[in-house]
Order: structure tokens, then sequence, then C-alpha cells
């Protein structure tokens, strides 16, 4: 039982450097169908991680979270992404508010500090999964930081929506999962913003002919 | 008597749902908002009487899983004479509005404003039943923002919207106040139920009682509009639909007094220093004198009669203020005293203020003018609704045999009664009070002298005014029901006295009832028949006998009666409209006396004939006074909010990413400060 928790507890840490690991390649990549299909990646080891965690302690309810964040972020958002892509004739971002190199080494500093604050909450945890919290914060802060980053709509909603999988993974590992109910209405929280926001991008192409979102200043008096 | 309350609420709740649900014929959807608000009038009406006479108080709950709120309701003799003056001025309205609502024919969707009408009726009824501070505050918002929906019923015109915003933000920044009252008092009762608020763990400390009773008089006194918080008043009254405006001006503004006497003798148990009522005294007096100076000036009738509205919260103060300088010198038979003639004196302004409002509504029907100089000559044409609006106008100008006579008389009485206090100050200041309330008394009558004399006598001043016809039966049974009232709250004020003095028993802790009615009940007096009183169906008598008198003389020493109709000797010349006095004119000499308060501005612009300047071609005259509040009180506010304001626009920047960055470092130094 000892080595069970042992390694599980590996596994699950394993899969967590993962999910951050998509976080910088997100940070990294210019073209923007590759950010979406990197952004389903890192859903679809939040989906490992999730199942591994809910194998791992018998809670029946968070297979079914699992099952949710398969269908919704791994398969339904990416394809709505997508299509709001193919509608939009901008491929590449070529204009960051921060380069990518700079970019990287700011979320390193994140990471430093999303650990450096974890580091005195951890030791205090009992789970097998506490060693997620910090990696989960980390990736809650570069998910904000890609939207500080990044110009263009779609690249800040996948922000978002990294951020998102970040507090997901917060919440499993902190206290295995949220009550089934509140993750469901988070679920559905995060697909209508991804609507929103996709039909928000459009419209924002339909009126400045581009998705930059600097544009909105000049609708300050 | 629970019974009743669900018929009265269940009325209501179908006045609301229905006129929205049926056919879309407007006279349909008239009757099916008018019915159930008479039905619901009617049992509060009833529901009142029994309230205040029944010994205990009727209480009934409902718990909810909100934390601290429970919708309680409690029934006390103050509830119950709040809900039996809402009820009557809500019944003449009901059956006024019947026939009034054609008048909004194509110009506002008539199911919505009956289903408003009947909301807003509701909702005050449960301002005054609330048993638990967050229900109350629902309830009172409900109020607000049902008024608020009614006030811009013309919403196209610029000028109602921006009285409806300026009425929202008055009321919202009065309804802060108020919540922190009701914080205040929860801080030391630890609930929110009103039981809790009257009998707290320990005694609130003295600082605190302060607040809350400051707190108190501004929250509430922005919805009374007490000077200098009435600014709203002038602008939400005469945008108003004029069966609204009844019902604000008559009943909503009341709920505030309500309020004001739960918060001071219910929750604070009536002990308190004698400069609280002092405060309230000194409000009442400017606001009842600035009131009707104001209201001079006016020649939008609706904003006149807002203006009166100032002036009789002012006397309802005077009143209330008095009996908390007495009570809080002992002197409990005249603190019962100030407040009874508070009380009276609000449920007739309700009655005549309400019948005065939907005779303006009559005159727009008619003539669908504002100003009282496009009016004229409209007895002849409307005679109905000028003998109803001049028993309206004699009794706001406290002339007997009508209500605001007897419960004036009774203000003063209290004022008078100031011998009794033990300080210099007080003795000297409530005379003076007195002398400020006559003043107020002799402007109000002016004031009507002109507005009656102008809008319906003499020759009709414009085409509107010609064609006027006389208003729908249903129009004038409403006004008809009030100007009734106003008769016999006046002429039999024993009827009410004795109720009065119920409701005033337990918050002054003693009982006058015996003490105010004099010969068997024939006539008042001030607790002290020594000291004066007053037998009211023996004045009326006595001014009927002058009057047959008058008339008997004229026959026996007048010599033959010979009726002779011919026109106006008008020197040789046809008389014109033009000749007549306007309603500028018939002020000016006030204007002049009181020119220190109204700072009025006057232009006068002659244009001269090409040829010589002996002769004038036009003449253009103007005049304005000075909006004295809103420029040195609300106009330094609004600039002050609006400088903070721009200064704190250069963080918004409108760039998305700048926002974010403002989140991201707000967390991140959380983040680190947690550390």
């Amino acid at each position: 039982m000892q080595v069970l928790s042992y390694s599980g507890s590996q596994l699950v840490d394993l899969c967590s450097a993962l999910l951050l690991l998509t976080c910088f390649a997100i940070v990294a990549q210019r073209r923007l169908s590759a950010c979406v299909d990197l952004f389903a990646l890192q859903s679809a080891f939040l989906v490992v991680t999730t199942a591994l965690v809910a194998y791992l302690t018998g809670n029946q309810h968070l297979y079914i979270a699992a099952a949710l964040t398969g269908v919704i972020k791994v398969i339904i958002i990416p394809r709505v992404l997508k299509k709001v892509i193919d509608r939009l004739n901008v491929k590449r971002e070529l204009v960051m508010c921060v380069n990518v190199p700079a970019g990287l080494l700011i979320c390193g500093g994140l990471v430093m500090l999303a650990f450096f604050i974890s580091q005195p909450i951890i030791p205090l945890g009992f789970l097998l999964t506490r060693d997620s919290l910090a990696i989960a914060l980390a990736i809650v802060l570069i998910g904000f930081f890609t939207m500080i980053a990044r110009q263009k709509a779609v690249t800040q909603l996948v922000g978002f929506l990294v951020l998102e999988n970040g507090l997901f993974l917060g919440a499993t590992a902190a206290t295995y999962g949220m009550p089934l109910i509140v993750e469901l209405g988070v679920f559905f929280d995060v697909l209508i913003a991804t609507l929103i926001a996709g039909i928000y991008t459009n419209r924002l192409q339909d009126a400045f002919d581009s998705v930059d979102t600097n544009q909105l200043t000049v609708l300050k008096e | 008597m629970l019974n009743l309350l669900w018929i009265l609420l269940g009325s209501y709740v179908v006045g609301i749902l229905l006129p929205l649900c049926l056919s879309r014929r407007p006279e349909v959807q008239s009757l099916a908002a008018g019915t159930p608000a008479v039905v619901a009038t009617s049992a509060g009406i009833v529901l009142g009487l029994l309230g205040i006479t029944s010994s205990e108080p009727v209480t009934a709950s409902l718990v909810s899983t909100i934390p601290l709120l429970t919708f309680a309701i409690r029934l006390d003799p103050l509830a119950a004479f709040f809900i039996l003056t809402i009820s009557l001025t809500g019944l003449a309205v009901s059956i006024y509005a019947i026939g009034y609502m054609r008048h909004f024919d194509g110009r506002a969707p008539v199911s919505v404003l009956g289903a408003l009408f009947n909301g807003f009726l509701c909702s005050m009824t449960l301002v005054v039943l609330a048993d638990n501070g967050i229900f109350f505050l629902i309830v009172w918002e409900l109020m607000s923002l049902v008024s608020y929906f009614l006030v811009v019923t013309e919403h196209e015109k610029a000028e109602v919207r921006y009285a409806g915003l300026f009425y929202l933000i008055m009321t919202h920044v009065g309804t802060a106040f108020i919540i922190l009252t009701f914080l205040i008092l929860f801080y030391d009762s630890g609930a929110f139920s009103f039981e809790a608020f009257r009998h707290p763990k320990q005694p609130l400390p003295e600082g605190m009682r302060t607040f809350a009773f400051l707190m108190a008089l501004i929250g509430f006194g922005a919805k009374a509009g007490i000077v200098p918080l009435h600014v709203w008043l002038p602008y939400a009254h005469p945008a108003a639909p004029s069966h609204i405006s009844a019902l604000m001006s008559g009943v909503m503004i009341k709920t505030a007094i309500y309020a004001l006497i739960r918060v001071y003798f219910d929750f604070l148990d009536g002990q308190f220093p004698w400069w609280w009522g002092f405060v309230v005294l000194l409000l009442g007096a400017t606001s009842a004198l600035l009131g009707v100076m104001y209201a001079l000036m006016e020649h939008d009738l609706k904003r006149l009669l807002a203006f009166h509205s100032v002036e009789n919260i002012g006397i309802i103060l005077l009143g209330i203020g008095a009996g908390m300088i007495f009570q809080s010198y002992w002197l409990k038979e005249l603190a019962a005293l100030g407040l009874l003639a508070g009380l009276y004196h609000t449920i007739n302004h309700a009655m005549f203020k309400a019948l005065l409002f939907l005779g303006a509504g009559s005159l727009l029907y008619a003539t669908h003018a504002h100003n009282i100089d496009e009016y004229g000559g409209l007895l002849r044409r409307m005679p109905w609704t000028g003998v109803f609006f001049l028993i309206g106008a004699v009794s706001i100008s406290a002339l007997p045999p009508t209500n605001g006579f007897v419960s004036e008389w009774l203000v003063f009485q209290s004022l008078f009664l100031s011998y009794q206090l033990p300080t210099v100050f007080l003795k000297l200041m409530l005379p003076i009070a007195a002398a400020i309330l006559a003043l107020t008394g002799v402007l109000a009558l002016a004031c009507f002298a002109k507005a009656f004399g102008i809008a319906f006598l003499a020759l009709p001043r414009s085409t509107l005014a010609r064609h006027a016809e006389e208003v729908p039966a249903s129009m004038r049974v409403g006004m008809g029901l009030l100007a009734a009232f106003c008769v016999v709250l006046g002429v039999a004020p024993m009827v009410m006295l004795p109720l009065l003095d119920r409701v005033v028993t337990p918050l002054a802790g003693i009982s006058i009832g015996g003490k105010v009615l004099a010969m068997d009940g024939w006539a008042l007096a001030p607790v002290n028949v020594e000291f004066s009183s007053l037998s009211t169906p023996a004045l009326s008598l006595l001014l009927m006998a002058l009057a047959l008198l008058g008339w008997g003389l004229a026959v026996t020493f007048g010599g033959r009666l010979r009726k002779r109709r011919y026109k106006t000797w008008g020197c040789g010349i046809n008389l014109t409209p033009r000749m007549e006095y306007t309603a500028t004119g018939f002020v000016q000499p006030i204007k002049r006396v009181f020119s220190t308060v109204y700072q009025p501005t006057v232009k006068l612009e002659t244009e001269f004939l090409h040829e010589s300047r002996y002769f004038a071609k036009r003449r253009h005259f103007e005049f304005h006074i000075e909006p004295i509040f809103e420029k040195y009180l609300y106009d330094p506010l609004v600039a002050f909010f609006t400088t903070l304001a721009d200064r704190l626009r250069v963080i918004q920047a409108g760039s998305l990413h700048l926002y974010l960055t403002y989140i991201f470092a707000t967390l991140i130094l959380l983040l680190l400060l947690a550390v």
C-alpha cells in the first residue's frame, strides 16, 4: 500500500509536470492552430491526471469530472476555436507584447514564484497529490501571463483556458476535486465563456478587421 | 385578521398579473388593474382599522434559506395606521386611475402601468408591515424601483429621464444611509429581526445611538423630502403620471415618516437627548417655510404641489420634533400630543395632497397643459373638478372646516405648550417654530389663492383651456372620495382621535385619549382643556350660520334680488385673457419681500420700433429664482465627484492588457503578502 501510494504520488507529479511543460510550449508557440492543439494536449494530460487521482483515491465522482474534461476541453472547445481561426485570416501571431525568449524567462520566474509561495503550505498537506499544488499555481500564473503577453483574442482565450486548467488541477490536488455540482457549474461556465469569446472574436474581426485587442483602446472616449 | 392580510396581498398579486395576461384592449386592462386594487385597498382599510383597535400585534413569518433573512410581518397599531392611510388614498386613486388611463392611450402600455401601480401599492404596504431589517430593505428598494419605473412612464422625453435618474440617485443614496442605520442596530443585537432591534442584548453606547439617529434622519429624510434633501421632488412628481404623483406624494414619502418613528420611538426606545428633537424640529421648520416659498414661485401646477409636499413633511416633522423634545424631558402627555399631531397631519396630508394631485391630473387630462398660465376659466367648464380642487386647496391652506386646519391646530398647540419645558432656550425656540408655521400657513393660502384663481377663474387663457371638458365619472368619483375624507376628518376629528391615541400610546407610553377630547368628544383640547379647546362641529355650524346670516342680510336689506346677465364692465373695451393677472404677477409682491431668499434674476428686453424709441414693438420678460440648494450644495458635490472620477481615469487606459496586468500584479502581490 505504501509503495502504491508512493509510486502513485510520483505518477501524479509526472502528469502535472507534463501539464506545466505544455504551458511553456504554448508560450513559445506563435501559430494559433498549434496553440489550440497544445491546449487540447494539455487538457488530455489533465484527464489522465484526474483519472489517476480517481483511481488512486477511489473517488468515483472524479471519473465523471475527467470524462467531462475530456469531452469539453479536449474535443468541443478546440473545435470551436479551430472554427474561429478558420474564419479569421490570421494564422500566426507576429507582434507580441513580450517576445518569446523574454516570455519564457518570465514564465520560469513565475514557476519559481509559485513554488516559493507554496513551499510553506505543502508540508501541511497529507494528500498524495499535494506536490501538484505548486505546479497548479504555476499553470494559473502562466495562463494569466499568456493573456497579458498575447495580442490576438484567440490566444488570450487559450491563456484563459490554461488558467482554468490550472485551477482544476489545483482543486484536484488540494482537495481531490470540488463537489461534483460545483465542477459541473465550472464546466458549464468555461464552455459558455469560450462560446461567448468566440463570438466576441468574430465581432472584433468584423468591427476592426483584426482580432488585436489593442484596437479596443479606441473605444475609450 | 391574517386572512384579511392574505386577501390584501393576494389581490395585489392578481392586480399585477391580470393586466399583463389579458387582452390588448386598454379599457379591459385598466379595469383588470383597477378592480383588484380596489378590492385590496378596501381590505386594507378594514385591516388598518382592525389592526389599530386590536390589543395584540398580529405576526406572521416565513423562514428563508438566506441567513439573517426571514419574511416576517407584524401588524401593530403604528403599521396599521399607515396601512389605513395607504389604503384610503389607494382606494380613491385606484378608482381615479381606471378613467385616467385613457390619457395614456398609445403613449404608454396601460397593462404595464396597471401592473406597476398594483406593485407600488403592494410594496408600500409591505414596507410598513415588514418586521425584519433585510426584508424591510428588500421591499423598500422594491418600492423605490417600482416608483422609478412609474416616474419614467413617458421616457421618450429627455426631462422625464433626467427626473427619473435624479430620483433614482437620491433614493439610493438614502438607502445607503438606511443600511448603515440597520447595521448599527444589528451591531449590538446580532440579528436583523425588528424584535432584536427593540431589545438588544446590551444597550447601545451613546455615540452609536447618535450615529444611528443621524443616519436614519439622512436616509429616510432623502425619501421624505426634508430640506436640503428635497431636490428630487420637484423633478420626479411632475414627471410621473398624476395618479402616481398622488401616491408618491401622498403616501410614499410618508413611509419615511413611518420608518423614522419606528426607529426613534420603537428601536431606540424613545430615549434621547433634547437636541435630537430640536434637530428634527429645526429641519421641519426649514422644510415647511422653504417648501411653501418655492412653491409660490412655481407655475407648473405639479411642481408647485411637489414643493408643498416638502412643506407638509415639514409640518409633520414639527409635530414629531416637538413630541421628541417633550419625550426627552419626560413630559409624556405632551410627547403623545406632538406625535399625535404629526400623525394626524400625515393622514390629512395624504388625503388633500392626493386630491390636489388628482385635480392636477384632471386638468392635464382636459387641457394637456402643465402651466397654470395656460388654464383659466375652468370652473365653468369643469365644475366638479373645480369644487374638489377647491376643497383640497382650502384643506392644504389649513382653513376650517377641513382636516388640514385641525391637524395644524394640534401642531400649534403642542408647540405653544412648550412653556412647560424646563429650559429657556427651548421655551423660546418652540414658539418661534410656531411663528414660522403661521407664516407657512399664510403663504400656503396665498399660493393656493394663486393656483385656484389663475387656473379656474376668469377667462380661459389658451385655446386648450377654452375647449376643456369635464373629466369622466370614475375620475370624479376618485376625487370626490378624497374630498369627502378631507371634510369628514376636519368636521369629525373625534372619529380619528381615539384611533390615533391607540397608535401613539405604545410609542409615548401613555394614553391621552381622554384628554384630547373634551365635552363628550365634541371638542378637541391639547391635553389641558383650560389651555385651549376647539370644537370643529360647532365651528362648522358657526361658519354655515354666518353664511346664512350674510345671505339673510343681503335678502332683507339688499333690496330685490334680480339676476342680470351681462359682460364684465371693462371701461368700454372688450376684455381679453391678456388683461388678466398672470401667475407671475400675482406673486410679485411676495417675491419682492423675500428677495433675499429667492435671489431672483429679472431680465427685461425691449425691442423698440425702428422709427421711434417711444414705441415698443416687443417686450421680453424673463425671471428666474436661484435654485440655492442645487447651486451651493449639489453642484459642488457633483463637481467634486466628477473631478475625482477624472483623476481615476488615468488608470483606465481602455487597454485589455493593462487591466489584465492590474489583476495579475494584485494577485502576485497578495500571494507574496500571504507567504
